[in-house]
């Protein structure tokens, strides 16, 4: 594998009580690369990004971060929780429900994890936080708690919270799908800026218009299977399936 | 009432303050150890602690008081009177203290705990740094409701001959024949003691309104 791959994943399948939701799922994430994962409800896309940094458990198949798996050792067994913390933390997630701990201010939720995770002092996580902060039009937000911000607000904030482990890889798992219509745009120009910025984000959407604009390579998948990769422009103006078309015609404009 | 009744009653306060409060310091905190235990479900430890619960939640205050009293030196021990009666409020308000606790855990959201570990961190970090501090403020009027039943309930520990709050009005009124007054005192002394602990409860819901989403 290449110095240059930020996530692997091999001949991933994963079951819920019998039911198979991923199947032999090959993926390849290049550093700097921005991936969308396309497909309806149930099709698995959520699962196959929760399987990147181990909070689904897959079945089969194995993944890597930067070169280093997950959730086995070298050794062929289960990963310590302490272990799987450690490569965890080299992954940066952001979820549809924003998750964030309502008990710490803004700027504590962006250093919590940099200062007792990664042992960095209170000063330097403070510094890079507020220009994290910054970079997600936040800052000046950053004494306020998350019960007082609006749901893109919100969302602003977990990205920065996650950028700040400097991860080799930002995960998003449908970020705008708990938005209300007209704060979608806000946390979508964020990421935007983002891919921009040669930042590595393996992203789950329904904003066919903004996968189309931020992605280098769109991957649909369909009952756990993906059956078509391509870069954005043959994806979405010559795709092979007729599945995908249909997919496509259905979720226009 | 003559200052010696006054005296008195000031004392009786001081017994039932200072038996309460460390019943319910070492009750709060043995809840919690309690309920964690029970939330690595370990077979037979978990069914004990079961077991425990349920016993010591439907045994009367004053049946367990004396009970671990009278049947300490059958074991051996010479129970001091003030240690059995710290011994009997605590295994009662433990009791309790670990259903309040494990369901806060219980409760806990999901979402969070998934922030926590994508976030690299491990278990106890997410604990420390992220349940806790709000399982506190969650279970916080859950507890002080408890700490007021244990201190209401605490006259109990008369039957071992203890002179709290409530058995030293008896004693006063033995001697001035006029029960009334050292009662009503008594009455005023427990409602500041648990308006202490109301006060307490305020605090917590002010900063419980943040966590609400």
């Amino acid at each position: 594998m290449s110095e240059a791959t930020a996530v692997s994943i091999q001949n991933l399948s994963k079951s819920f009580d019998e039911i198979e939701v991923l199947r032999d799922v090959d993926l390849m994430v290049n550093k700097g690369e921005v991936v969308t994962i396309l497909g309806s409800s149930g099709s698995g896309k959520s699962t196959l990004l929760r399987c990147i940094n181990w909070l689904e458990q897959p079945d089969r198949g194995i993944i890597k971060i930067a070169g280093q798996r997950i959730g086995v050792t070298d050794g062929g067994k289960p990963m310590s929780m302490r272990e799987l913390a450690k490569v965890r933390a080299r992954t940066g997630m952001v979820f549809q429900s924003f998750n964030l701990w309502p008990h710490l201010n803004v700027l504590h939720n962006v250093t919590e994890a940099p200062i007792h995770v990664l042992g960095k002092s209170r000063s330097e996580a403070e510094a890079y936080a507020h220009e994290l902060l910054d970079k997600v039009g936040m800052s000046h937000k950053a004494k306020a708690y998350p019960n007082t911000l609006s749901g893109g607000q919100k969302q602003r904030v977990a990205i920065a919270r996650a950028l700040a482990m400097r991860p080799e890889v930002m995960l998003f798992d449908e970020p705008t799908s708990a938005l209300d219509p007209e704060l979608v745009g806000e946390v979508l120009a964020v990421i935007k800026a983002l891919s921009a910025e040669g930042y590595t984000m393996v992203i789950v959407t329904h904003e066919m218009t903004f996968a189309r604009a931020v992605s280098d390579q769109v991957v649909f998948l369909e009952k756990g299977r993906i059956i078509e990769r391509a870069d954005p422009e043959t994806f979405f103006t010559r795709p092979d399936t007729e599945r995908v078309r249909k997919f496509l015609e259905r979720n226009e404009g | 009432m003559n200052a010696s009744a006054w005296n008195m009653l000031l004392e009786g306060a001081w017994v039932t303050l200072w038996i309460s409060g460390v019943s319910i310091a070492l009750g709060v905190v043995a809840g919690l150890l309690v309920a964690l235990v029970r939330l690595a479900k370990i077979p037979i430890i978990d069914q004990l602690l079961v077991l425990y619960i349920s016993l010591a939640r439907a045994t009367p205050l004053v049946t367990l008081t004396l009970f671990i009293f009278l049947s300490a030196p059958n074991f051996g021990i010479q129970l001091d009177r003030s240690v059995a009666g710290i011994l009997a409020l605590t295994i009662n308000t433990t009791a309790f203290n670990a259903e309040i606790w494990r369901s806060a855990f219980g409760n806990f959201s999901r979402e969070q705990r998934e922030a926590a570990m994508a976030m690299g961190m491990t278990p106890w970090v997410m604990f420390r740094r992220i349940m806790f501090p709000q399982l506190t403020i969650t279970s916080l009027p859950g507890l002080v409701n408890e700490m007021s039943f244990l201190i209401k309930g605490s006259p109990a520990i008369a039957v071992i001959g203890i002179v709290d709050l409530t058995r030293v009005t008896n004693r006063i009124s033995a001697v001035t024949y006029e029960p009334l007054p050292p009662i009503l005192v008594a009455c005023v002394l427990y409602m500041a003691i648990i308006g202490c602990l109301v006060w307490l409860q305020r605090v917590a819901e002010r900063r419980a309104n943040r966590l609400a989403e």
